[in-house]
C-alpha cells in the first residue's frame, strides 16, 4: 500500500529521472499556445496598424482644426506648434489601438477557459503536467501582461511608419507641413501612454479575472453573462431595494482611477489644445499624479481581488468536467 | 510485485446514483489490463479518480500516489488517451510536438518524429484538416513519445475503421509496450484486444463482477458445447451461463474439471467476450 515510485522501478531498466522542467519554459510555452490558439491577439493590433497606415498614405490634405485665436506669433513658436501637433496625431492615432486592446482582451479573457470545454480538448491539456494553477496564470499572463505588450509594441512601430510616410508626404509636397519630428516629445508621448497602460492594466485587473472566472465557471456561455449580468444585476437592485449602489461601484471601476491620475499639480485643469497653442502630450508627464495613481488604496484592493478571483477559477478548473 | 494502481472501498456518487459502489482491484506493473463494462457501469468514473478528474471517497493509490492531492506529479508518470480528451481543432501538428516539447520533460520529440514520418500527417497541418483516423494516429505519436509508467486508454479507437484499429494496437503492443510500462484499456470492442490483455476487470452497475489474470481465466472457467440431449446432464454439473446455437448447446462452468466435462461434449477455454457476456447477464438478473 505504501509503494513509492522508486518500488515500482522493477522490470525493464527505464532511463533516468530526467530534470523537471524549468517553470519559465513551461510558463512561455503556455503563453505561446495561447497566441497559436487565440490568433486575434496579434491579428488585431496588427489590422489596426496596417489600416492607419493605408489612410496615412492615400488620405489627402491633412487639417489640423486650430482654434480661432491660435496665437502664431513668432517662428520659434510656430516650431514648438508643429512638434505638440505632432504628438497630439501620434495620441490620437493610439486610440483605434486602445479601443481594439480592450475588445480582444475582454473577448480572450471570457473564452481562454470556455474554449477548451467547448471543444472538448480540455482532458487533452489536462493528461499533460500541467497544472491548473500554472494554466490559469498562463491565461492572466497573456490577458494582463502579454497582449496589452503586444497592442503597445505594434502601435508604437505602427505609428513609426506612419510617421515615415508623413513625413515622406511632406517632402514631396503633397501634404502641408504642420508637423515636426521631435525625438524626445515622441519618446514623452509613448511614456504618458505607456503609464496610462499600466495603470489601466492595474486598475482593470479584478475585471479580467473576473471574466476569466466566467470563463472556466460560466454554463452554458460566459459571454451572455458578461453582458447580461452588469445590466441585469443593477436593474434588480433598483426595482428591489430601489438603491443604485452596483451602478455607482460599476462606474467607479469604470473610469476612477482616471481622475486620480489627472488630479495633479494643476487640479485636473490639462488642456493640451488651448487657447494660447497646443501643448505636447508629454506635458501630462508633469501633470500626472502617478504617486496618488500607485498608492490608491482602491488599486491595490483590485489587485488583491484579482489574486482571489483566480484562485477560484484554479479550483473550480480542478474538477471541471462538461464531458 | 507492487502495484500500480490499488483500489479500496473506491466510492463516487453522482447525486442519488451510485456510480462505484465500494469497488476494489489493484493493476500490477507491467500488465495490459481491460477494464470492461456495458455502458454507464462505472468504467469512465473508476478511471477519472484514477487520473485525479473527479473527487471519490475510498481508498486510491496510482503508483503511490493519491491523485486527489498529488495530480501534478502523478501526470508527469501517467498518460491518458480518451475519446472525450480531443486534440483542438486549430492546433498544428508541429505546435503539438513544440508544446509538448515545452511542458513534458519525458517527452522524446525525435520519437513522435519518428512514428509521425511513416504516417500521412503532414507537420504543417492542422487538426482540423486531419480525418478522425489520422488525428488518432498523431494523439498516439504524442503519447508514445512520453515515458510514462501508466497509460490508460478509454475507448482510443472510438469510430475508427478497422485497419486503423488493427494499426493502433499494433503499434502500441510492438514499439510501446514493455515491462515497466502498464495499459490500462477500455473498449467495446472486446474481441478484437481480447488477445492482447493479460488481465480482466469486468465492471457492470459500480461493481467489480470478475477480476483475475488471463491465465487463470482459463483454468477457472470451461466452456463446454454439446449436442441438445446431452444437455441434461450437463445442467447437473450447474453452469452459470447457457445459449443455445443452431441446435447445439453452449454451457458456461465454473471451477469444474475436464475430467468431469470432456465426456459430455466438446471443452474449451471461454472468449473473454463470451464470459463477459455471461457474467453481465448472470449479474443483471440477481
Amino acid at each position: 500500500m505504501n509503494s513509492t515510485l522508486a518500488d515500482i522501478a522493477d522490470g525493464t531498466p527505464r532511463s533516468a529521472d530526467p530534470p523537471a522542467m524549468p517553470l519559465t519554459v513551461t510558463l512561455l510555452t503556455l503563453v505561446r499556445r495561447e497566441f497559436w490558439e487565440h490568433r486575434y491577439l496579434w491579428i488585431a493590433p496588427l489590422v489596426v496598424e496596417g489600416v492607419l497606415i493605408v489612410l496615412g498614405a492615400i488620405v489627402g490634405h491633412g487639417h489640423v482644426h486650430l482654434p480661432n485665436d491660435t496665437d502664431f506669433s513668432g517662428l520659434q513658436n510656430l516650431e514648438a506648434q508643429k512638434v505638440a501637433a505632432f504628438t497630439i496625431l501620434q495620441w490620437m492615432l493610439s486610440v483605434p489601438a486602445c479601443v481594439v486592446l480592450v475588445g480582444v482582451v475582454s473577448w480572450y479573457a471570457l473564452d481562454c477557459l470556455y474554449a477548451e470545454r467547448r471543444d472538448r480538448s480540455i482532458l487533452f491539456w489536462k493528461s499533460l503536467p500541467v497544472s491548473d494553477g500554472l494554466t490559469v496564470l498562463s491565461k492572466a499572463v497573456v490577458a494582463l501582461l502579454a497582449a496589452p505588450l503586444v497592442s503597445f509594441v505594434v502601435a508604437l512601430v505602427g505609428f513609426l511608419v506612419f510617421a515615415g510616410i508623413l513625413a515622406l508626404r511632406i517632402a514631396a509636397g503633397g501634404v502641408p507641413s504642420v508637423f515636426s519630428w521631435d525625438l524626445l516629445e515622441w519618446f514623452r508621448t509613448e511614456l504618458v501612454m505607456l503609464i496610462m497602460l499600466m495603470v489601466a492594466v492595474l486598475w482593470y485587473a479584478p475585471v479580467v479575472a473576473a471574466m476569466i472566472l466566467l470563463s472556466v465557471w460560466a454554463r452554458p456561455n460566459p459571454f451572455l453573462w458578461a453582458f447580461l449580468a452588469p445590466v441585469v444585476a443593477p436593474l434588480l437592485e433598483r426595482i428591489a431595494f430601489g438603491t443604485h449602489y452596483l451602478s455607482g461601484f460599476l462606474k467607479y471601476r469604470a473610469f476612477g482611477i482616471w481622475g486620480t491620475l489627472a488630479h495633479g499639480p494643476t487640479h485636473g485643469h490639462i488642456n493640451i489644445i488651448t487657447h494660447h497653442g497646443l501643448h505636447p502630450v508629454g506635458t501630462l508627464l508633469d501633470e500626472f499624479n502617478i504617486g496618488a495613481a500607485l498608492t490608491d488604496i482602491d488599486l491595490w484592493l483590485g489587485v488583491a481581488v484579482t489574486a482571489v478571483l483566480l484562485y477560484a477559477a484554479i479550483r473550480i478548473r480542478r474538477y471541471r468536467d462538461d464531458s | 510485485m507492487t502495484a500500480v494502481i490499488e483500489a479500496r472501498g473506491l466510492t463516487k456518487s453522482y447525486g442519488a446514483t451510485r456510480a462505484l459502489e465500494a469497488v476494489s482491484f489493484s493493476v500490477g506493473s507491467g500488465r495490459i489490463v481491460g477494464l470492461i463494462g456495458p455502458n454507464g457501469a462505472g468504467k469512465t468514473t473508476a478511471l477519472k479518480a484514477i487520473l485525479g478528474l473527479t473527487p471519490f471517497d475510498g481508498e486510491l493509490r496510482v503508483l503511490g500516489l493519491d491523485p486527489r492531492t498529488q495530480r501534478d506529479a502523478l501526470m508527469r508518470e501517467v498518460c491518458f488517451m480518451a475519446d472525450v480528451a480531443v486534440l483542438p481543432r486549430w492546433l498544428r501538428v508541429s505546435q503539438a510536438l513544440e508544446f509538448c516539447s515545452g511542458v513534458h520533460p519525458r517527452f522524446d520529440r525525435s520519437v513522435a518524429e519518428g512514428i509521425l514520418r511513416k504516417t500521412d500527417i503532414r507537420m504543417a497541418s492542422r487538426v482540423r484538416e486531419l480525418s478522425k483516423g489520422m488525428v488518432t494516429q498523431l494523439h498516439l505519436a504524442l503519447i508514445m513519445a512520453i515515458d510514462a509508467r501508466l497509460l490508460v486508454l478509454d475507448e482510443p479507437t472510438l469510430g475508427l475503421d478497422l485497419l486503423y484499429r488493427r494499426r493502433f494496437y499494433d503499434t502500441l503492443l510492438n514499439d510501446y509496450f514493455n515491462k515497466a510500462r502498464t495499459i490500462v484499456l477500455t473498449t467495446h470492442q472486446v474481441e478484437e484486444v481480447e488477445n492482447l490483455f493479460t488481465d480482466v476487470i469486468f465492471i457492470n452497475q459500480g461493481h467489480v463482477v470478475l477480476e483475475a489474470s488471463v491465465e487463470d481465466l482459463g483454468n477457472r472457467y470451461q466452456q463446454l458445447t454439446l449436442a441438445g440431449e446431452q444437455a441434461a446432464r450437463a445442467r447437473a454439473l450447474r453452469p452459470f451461463y447457457e445459449r443455445e446455437v443452431f441446435g447445439r448447446v453452449a454451457m458456461l462452468f465454473e471451477g469444474r474439471t475436464a475430467a468431469e466435462l470432456k465426456p459430455l461434449g466438446e471443452l474449451r477455454t471461454p472468449s473473454i467476450a463470451d464470459l463477459f457476456v455471461a457474467k453481465m447477464q448472470g449479474s443483471a438478473s440477481t
